[in-house]
């Protein structure tokens, strides 16, 4: 199967329009505005899926689709956000899970509400079915099973209260199938629908086997990193996420988050190029830095633990792209490290600028690294170019 | 079983959502979120907002006498030469400034009357220094070419900014410094 990254895009696209609906449904009937705030596809294995959800709890509604899409969709909320879920609810607590069904309903039918119109086709749901949910157990039917799908995530959260849903589509084989190879002629013609991801009039195949490859790729490299972490800071460490998604790149810097941030960055050079990101809260940031030197530095985040954060980065980078120059058959090296310590998003937006001139959408991979329990963490991203990626990629599937 | 069919109504080509400009539907005052290659415009006493502003330029527009304002966050300075196709016109500075000065038009404000505050372009990275600085010149030029007068600006240096755009026309910036100013 080779996935066609336009017509992933124009998917990606729907799934976006299909929150925005969701979330103005929901804002009309809690009274509160919600804002989509992210929306990516994943390529993921049951088993990634499983351990990143492992510790969640959540309660949502399911439900199933037929006809112009087949599979099933879920809205879902951690399960410790149901009081101030009901408090904003018509009938509130009184109603319980029948008010959390209502919503489900509700979100879920404008979500699927673009996609039947872009199909040009109806797609039928099952009458929406209440669930509280342990872990992975969240997620659509199959979403486990499988060693590789295309999982469909958006998260949106309430402006004035603190509350966020995520709404997860898992289409089964079949229709999506021929929609995201761009079989489907409406998928084909995406561009002029205002989905288009790639260059006008060049079509990016991607075989779907090196992606699930690639994927892996990236969750040994998180893994390099976060050992390199563990030897530079005596720390023991743990990557909990490492994700390879398909993202719309204007989300990349609100999924970062407003939070003042500090770390390295790094143009990557060769086949692919792009962009490394290795992002700490200031608390972490200065709590690794401290773990690096011989004595506690004078500032916390001043001039030596900028020195420590520099070289943790060289090495965490090395670590997380060392293999992918002897998997992809190319040469991947990287700038010296730039030393950031701003607003996350901030940060961020350069990177994806400087990305966004050739491609609207783009595969990320994101890890979460945790030392020791949770007295410090990072996050690391790398934006790769898409069609450099999808070129390795190709030469992958061909060796 | 419920039945979601195709109806005329395509999903919207364009990229703000009508119904988030729309004041009738929500009681102010609201908060409505910009994000990154976004825009959006209200006439009613909504705060607008974006964060994370870095390299990018926010433009806010507003009709003094009206009070109708519109805010963008653009990423980068022109879709000319641009091999991407974007379906996002808030994406450039040019095509996004057209946009919202359109929109603002279509909910009744003004382009004579328009004003123009600029916040960001900030030389967040040696990596890719040059994007900010042209972004706040491509906005400039624009503005100048519509006739629409930048009455205060906060832009440039190495620091990212967040902003609220007021009901009134002030604007609030604070940046990642702490440092926080009314333009």
């Amino acid at each position: 199967m080779r996935v066609d990254v336009r017509a992933l895009g124009a998917c990606n696209r729907l799934a976006e329009r299909g929150a925005e609906r969701a979330a103005n449904a929901l804002g009309e009937l809690t009274g509160s505005d919600l804002a989509v705030e992210v929306t990516g596809a994943s390529v993921a294995t049951g088993e990634d899926l499983a351990e990143a959800f492992s510790g969640r709890e959540s309660i949502g509604v399911r439900v199933g689709l037929d006809g112009g899409l087949e599979g099933s969709a879920v809205l879902a909320f951690d399960a410790d956000q149901v009081d101030g879920l009901l408090s904003v609810l018509p009938g509130g607590a009184s109603m319980g899970r029948s008010a959390v069904t209502e919503v489900g309903n509700i979100a879920l039918g404008g979500f699927l509400d673009g996609w039947a119109n872009y199909l040009g086709r109806a797609i039928d749901m099952t009458p929406p079915r209440y669930f509280e949910a342990d872990g992975a157990a969240v997620l659509p039917d199959g979403a486990l099973a499988g060693d590789g799908v295309f999982l469909f995530e958006s998260r949106l959260d309430a402006t004035a209260t603190d509350l966020d849903f995520s709404i997860y589509m898992l289409p089964d084989s079949g229709p999506f199938r021929d929609l995201v190879v761009g079989k489907t002629a409406t998928a084909a013609t995406a561009g002029a629908e205002g989905a288009g991801g790639s260059a006008a009039g060049a079509t990016t195949a991607v075989p779907y086997e090196s992606l699930s490859t690639f994927a892996s790729l990236a969750k040994r490299g998180s893994a390099n990193a976060a050992d390199n972490v563990g030897m530079m800071t005596g720390l023991e460490t743990t990557v909990d996420v490492s994700r390879l998604r398909f993202v719309p790149l204007a989300d990349v810097p609100s999924e970062v988050g407003t939070e003042p941030h500090a770390g390295t960055v790094f143009e990557l050079q060769g086949q692919p190029s792009g962009y490394l990101a290795i992002l700490f809260s200031e608390e972490s940031a200065a709590a690794v830095a401290e773990a690096m030197l011989p004595t506690e530095p004078d500032e916390p985040l001043g001039g030596t633990a900028e020195n420590a954060l520099r070289e943790l980065g060289n090495v965490m980078t090395s670590g997380f792209i060392d293999g992918w120059a002897n998997v992809l058959g190319t040469s991947i090296s990287h700038s010296p490290p730039e030393f950031v310590h701003d607003i996350g998003s901030a940060t961020v937006s350069p990177l994806v600028a400087s990305l966004s001139r050739r491609q609207d959408y783009g595969f990320v991979i994101d890890a979460a690294i945790r030392m020791e329990g949770e007295q410090a963490r990072c996050d690391v991203y790398a934006l790769p170019d898409e069609r450099e990626l999808a070129a390795a990629l190709e030469r992958l599937a061909e060796t | 079983m419920s039945h979601l069919t195709p109806s005329g109504d395509r999903p919207a080509s364009g990229w703000t959502d009508p119904d988030r400009s729309d004041p009738a539907r929500n009681d102010a005052p609201r908060r409505v979120k910009v994000g990154v290659g976004d825009l959006a415009v209200v006439s009613d006493g909504a705060t607008l907002t974006t964060s994370g502003l870095g390299s990018c330029v926010a433009v806010a527009l507003v009709d003094p006498e009206t009070g109708i304002r519109g805010l963008l966050h653009a990423m980068l300075p022109s879709a000319d030469g641009s091999v991407s196709r974007s379906p996002r016109p808030a994406k450039y500075v040019d095509s996004g400034l057209e946009t919202l000065v359109d929109e603002l038009a279509s909910a009744g404000a003004s382009p004579r009357r328009l004003e123009a505050r600029l916040v960001g372009g900030a030389e967040m990275l040696d990596l890719t220094a040059a994007v900010g600085p042209r972004n706040v010149e491509r906005a400039r030029e624009r503005l100048e070419v519509a006739g629409i007068p930048v009455v205060a600006s906060e832009v440039g240096d190495a620091v990212g900014r967040t902003v609220r755009f007021l009901p009134g026309g002030d604007l609030a910036v604070r940046a990642a410094d702490g440092f926080e100013r009314t333009l």
